[in-house]
């Protein structure tokens, strides 16, 4: 390890870093309120999911079997779903104790004695892993023999799939905006210092410097911008994370709000990640862009 | 070493800075460029290096096709001769001693070898007393003499400078083009535009004279002046 050469670049870079502190500033705040509106995005949008999830993960279909069907039509459904690799769970409930759920959910409102026969078919209630699978499998299962109806709460399942994929094509379009524009102001930082030191990078180069040589401190600088400004916004989402969470259940108490569904972590990790990536981006560019000329 | 052959440069305000400009440089040659100002010394050297790109014509250095060289290879060219310019290119914010440890740094140098090679060419150029100092400090000559040292320190196969002694005194100018002999001598090619007509006459080695951007005279052991000896006036 050279220390002489290592001590030399990082002079390089603070020397550029600090030598525009106005525009460096700049640079910084705005990724991080980028970052900050990326982050609260990301956050709510686990949280909604997480939300979706749950009521998703909840939903089963159920399947009831016409009452002529015979004990191997019911097998052969059985063993069909425990192939089928979408299907998490599926429970037999035969006529009888379909007759019990019934009185003990009907609180004794129906009077089941006074049937002289049970009327209800035999019925299965079937998981899956995807809620996004249920209306396949409940089709593939109506095609089956012996299968009377098949029912799941069809609406909430199209309505919650349709808001998750909604929610993801307008997160996409916000992530890429607000890239896009802390992207253009980081490049335009790194252009005026470019522009300030354009006497020493043609010196540079005409002493024989490679573009990689004097590309490295800028996109040192722009690596120090995005991160700086990350570390920032995250400093000020985990400050409001823990602020507002607790108002935020207080104040909307019947939505089973589940914080654990966003991995604190893993996020903080990617938001560090998408400001360097963009300092590194925006600054390669720019300098790019000059280099060429 | 060098070869430049029917080269043309026209600049892109029109200006014919060559024209037809044949020239061959052997190994370890001193050749002194001379003719008036703006007759495209400069612009000469700027070919080498390739901080100009002939219009027409062929420009071979150390083997090298610089007229057709890509412009990732530029660094690589570039980085076996020293050159100083005729307006130094110093950088103002760095020390003398980083000016001239700033030409190694670009090529990867280890910092080992900086500590080395850019105090002995400081003491070369006699300026080892002020390298703590900033361009804008110097004197016009010590900023040459700076320029003179980063050219020297990567120790180049090729010297091209472009009036070196333009600001010095006459004691100084002695002692840069007896450095420049010395480096010579150890096989480095020199190429020297000058207007010092004292170092040229007095130096008597092969003297390359251009007028309008054209090649006139090439002469072994020339003087500064066309026919000097011949009972011409000298002027100016
Ligand atoms: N970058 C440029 N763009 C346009 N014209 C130029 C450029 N550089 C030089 N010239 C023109 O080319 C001609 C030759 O210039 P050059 O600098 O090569 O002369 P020179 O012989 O070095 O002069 P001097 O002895 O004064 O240094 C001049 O007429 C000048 O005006
Ligand atoms: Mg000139």
């Amino acid at each position: 390890m050279d220390w002489g050469k290592v001590k030399f670049f990082l002079g390089e870079v603070l020397r550029n870093f600090t030598r525009n502190a106005g525009m460096q500033a700049t640079a910084i705040g705005t990724v991080a309120i980028t970052i900050i509106l990326l982050g609260a995005f990301l956050f709510v949008r686990a949280t909604l999911a997480g939300l979706g999830s749950d009521i998703l993960n909840q939903i089963e279909i159920s399947v009831y079997f016409t009452n002529d069907a015979t004990t191997a039509q019911e097998d052969a459904l059985r063993s069909t779903l425990a192939h089928d690799p979408r299907v998490a769970t599926v429970q037999f409930v035969p006529r009888k104790e379909g007759l019990a759920e019934l009185r003990a959910r009907t609180n004794g409102v129906i009077d089941t004695s006074l049937l002289t026969e049970n009327p209800l078919p035999d019925k299965m209630r079937v998981r899956v892993h995807d809620p996004a699978s249920v209306p396949n499998v409940a089709a593939k299962i109506r095609k089956m023999k012996g299968i009377g109806n098949v029912v799941y709460p069809q609406t909430v399942v199209e309505r919650l799939l349709q808001l998750g994929g909604v929610l993801r094509r307008i997160g996409l379009v916000v992530i890429a905006v607000f890239l896009l524009v802390a992207g253009i102001i980081i490049s335009n930082t790194i252009r005026l210092t470019v522009f300030a030191r354009r006497r020493e990078i043609s010196i540079m180069q005409l002493v024989g410097a490679t573009h990689m040589y004097i590309r490295a401190p800028f996109i040192c600088e722009g690596l120090l911008d995005g991160l700086a400004g990350s570390l920032i916004a995250v400093a000020v989402l985990a400050g409001a994370r823990y602020m507002l969470w607790p108002k935020l259940l207080l104040a909307l108490p019947w939505v089973q709000l589940n914080a654990s569904v966003v991995n604190g972590p893993v996020l903080v990790g990617q938001l560090l990640l998408v400001g360097g990536f963009i300092g590194v981006i925006a600054s390669w560019i720019s300098v790019g862009r000059h280099l060429r000329t | 070493m060098i070869s430049i052959r029917s080269v043309s440069l026209i600049y892109p305000n029109g200006v014919r800075a060559l024209d037809n400009v044949s020239l061959e440089i052997g190994k370890g040659d001193f050749v002194f460029l001379v003719g008036h100002s703006g007759t495209g010394k400069s612009s000469l050297l700027r070919l080498l290096y390739k901080e100009t790109v002939p219009t027409s014509g062929e420009i071979t250095v150390d083997g090298i096709r610089v007229d057709r060289l890509k412009r990732g290879r530029i660094p690589a060219l570039r980085r076996h001769l020293g050159v100083v310019f005729q307006d130094f290119k110093l950088l103002a914010e760095k020390t003398v001693w980083e000016n001239v440890a700033f030409a190694m740094q670009v090529t990867g140098a280890h910092s080992k070898e900086i500590m080395r090679e850019v105090p002995r060419a400081l003491d070369l150029v006699g300026l080892s007393h002020k390298s703590r100092m900033f361009p804008g400090e110097l004197s016009g000559g010590e900023q040459q003499r700076t320029a003179i040292a980063r050219a020297l320190v990567n120790h180049p196969k090729l010297l091209l400078c472009d009036e070196p002694t333009g600001n010095l005194d006459p004691s100084n100018t002695t002692e840069i083009m007896e450095l420049l002999l010395r480096i010579n001598l150890k096989g480095t090619t020199v190429v020297v535009a000058t207007h010092n007509q004292a170092v040229v006459d007095r130096m008597r080695r092969r003297v390359v004279r251009l007028e309008d951007g054209k090649i006139v005279t090439d002469e072994e052991r020339g003087y500064y002046y066309l026919g000097l000896g011949q009972g011409q006036v000298l002027s100016g």
